[in-house]
């Protein structure tokens, strides 16, 4: 049986990390598709289907960067978190941000964990395959029957 | 006389020189003349307002604030003494000469416990000018002393601000040059691995260059940043027990220690009054040096402690390379190096924020060397907390 396709919403600014996250993941095991948008207010109608992503599909894990144009990361963790069926998507918080109350924000608002981006290539390429091998490889995931 | 104030004194309109304004507590006309012309005929010009009550004596303190105040022990109606209270509650430092009566040596004594400048017996009116000279000079010394005392202080809140913009503009410029130089870094070495080989022998070397510049860089901009957070993050001062910290600082650098063959030996170290993870730090980073910057013997390095007044002082000596008498200051500098990268690594950062640590907790730290034989560094800690609570 072939295995189902995973969904990934990375949701940052800069589309050289963006490219990074894509570049780590070339060559991976796991058949996931990579989507992404570029501010808080797209993400969140990204994920509530409005407007021109009217058909977008549910993702599977969301990789949010904080710091982000128009509404930052916490806010559209928030706005998750309060959705009924948003909730049930892992939420990877993965930003430059090694401040404490970032993290622990983070964490109080019900992020799924929290990934610091390092600074160097390899330990950049590291942290991503890790994030997909964990919750595309060893996690059991709640998802939507329409997704698969 | 009413209560108003009444002018006395010599009106001499062409006086070149500006009359000293006295303000006079006195219900007796014949003593303030007698006054006036005891000061009057020691060569002061003065401008006399005569009161003998709070009301009108506030009034004139409000009105023109004499240079001096010369009371009267004894009025009918209020006390000299009460002057000088209400001269405290308007906050003015104008010197107050009790002119009285018999006046008991006790009673003279208290009155100048309370704050009158001196006291002159109404039958001893001759001394007068002389006190009044000296009231006026002390008086002058410490306008003096207090304007330079504000000078100073103002000074030394300018610098304070300018210390902490600095410090501001120290992290802010580390934090946000971070996030442009992550893709720099990224990139030239995503480049350096995607087209190894494939551009020509140049181009490997040029993206290689760029590549490690670029790691450098963030390396550096991180130390900056740790090095300017010891200033802004709070330091939470407690009680910290130094053995424990120890214990702590040689878990972390077990790795460093085991390959070295270092051997620390640590006496019984006292509890100190500050933050215990800059406490962790100072060691680890001395400690680290002294591993580091070894002989061609295993490390030995030892840990001691002795009290130094109010403060213990604490040290950290080894047998390693040592340090050169004339760069003792220089080594605390911030990206100070002494040797080339190759040789040792590091960016010159440990040193500095041990530096600022103990200053910031107002000790010292200092180094004595023997090249070649080795080095122990010194610093002070306090002992105890604001309050003399004590560290323990």
């Amino acid at each position: 049986m072939m295995q189902p396709l995973l969904e990934l919403l990375v949701v940052d600014d800069n589309p050289a990390d963006v490219s990074l996250v894509c570049e780590a993941l070339v060559g991976s095991k796991t058949r996931s598709k990579i989507t992404s948008v570029g501010d808080g207010v797209e993400a969140l109608a990204f994920l509530y289907r409005r407007e021109k992503f009217a058909n977008a599909i549910r993702p599977d894990l969301v990789l949010l960067d904080l710091n982000l144009p128009k509404r930052d990361g916490l806010a559209v963790l928030a706005a998750m978190k309060a959705g009924p069926n948003l909730r049930r998507i892992p939420v990877v918080i993965f930003s430059t941000s090694q401040l404490r109350k970032d993290i622990v924000r983070s964490y109080e608002m019900g992020a799924n964990c929290y990934v610091s981006k390092p600074g160097n290539l390899n330990d950049f390429f590291t942290a991503v395959q890790s994030i997909e091998e964990f919750w595309f490889g060893h996690v059991t995931l709640s998802r939507e029957e329409n997704n698969g | 006389m009413s209560s108003a104030g009444t002018k006395l004194g010599k009106q001499d309109a062409g006086a070149p020189q500006a009359k000293l304004r006295a303000l006079l507590v006195e219900d007796n006309a014949l003593d303030a003349t007698l006054v006036v012309r005891a000061l009057n005929r020691d060569g002061f010009d003065v401008a006399v307002d005569v009161v003998q009550d709070e009301a009108a004596f506030t009034r004139m303190l409000r009105a023109n604030p004499p240079e001096i105040v010369l009371a009267d022990y004894n009025l009918p109606t209020w006390k000299g003494m009460e002057a000088l209270k209400v001269l405290r509650a308007e906050k003015l430092d104008i010197p107050m000469i009790l002119v009285s009566g018999a006046l008991g040596d006790v009673t003279a004594v208290e009155c100048i416990r309370q704050g009158v400048t001196d006291y002159v017996l109404k039958d001893g009116l001759a001394r007068l000018p002389e006190v009044v000279r000296r009231a006026l000079r002390e008086k002058q010394e410490r306008s003096l002393r207090h304007q330079i005392e504000e000078d100073l202080a103002r000074k030394v809140d300018e610098l304070a601000r300018s210390n902490a913009d600095l410090e501001q503009f120290a992290y802010v410029a580390s934090h946000d040059l971070q996030e442009p130089l992550r893709m720099v870094t990224a990139y030239t070495q995503l480049l350096g691995e995607r087209y190894k080989g494939k551009l020509d022998e140049s181009a490997d070397k040029f993206i290689g260059y760029a590549s490690e510049g670029a790691q450098r860089m963030q390396v550096l901009i991180q130390d900056l940043l740790a090095f300017s957070r010891v200033g802004r993050q709070e330091a939470a001062s407690a009680s910290v027990d130094c053995n424990s910290v120890m214990k702590d600082v040689l878990q972390t650098l077990a790795t460093a220690i085991q390959e070295s063959g270092a051997v620390v030996t640590c006496g019984d170290l006292p509890a100190v009054w500050a933050d215990r993870t800059q406490v962790a730090q100072i060691f680890q980073n001395l400690i680290g040096n002294a591993i580091k910057f070894r002989g061609e013997q295993p490390p030995a390095i030892s840990v001691k402690a002795e009290k130094a007044d109010d403060r213990w002082q604490l040290s950290v000596s080894d047998n390693g390379i040592g340090i050169a008498p004339e760069y003792a200051e220089n080594i605390f500098v911030v990206f100070q190096r002494l040797h080339a990268r190759t040789e040792y690594p590091g960016n010159g950062i440990g040193l500095a924020i041990c530096k600022k640590i103990v200053e910031r907790n107002g000790g010292r730290i200092a180094v004595e060397s023997h090249p070649g034989k080795g080095s122990t560094f010194k610093f002070t800690l306090p002992s105890h907390g604001p309050e003399g609570v004590a560290a323990q």
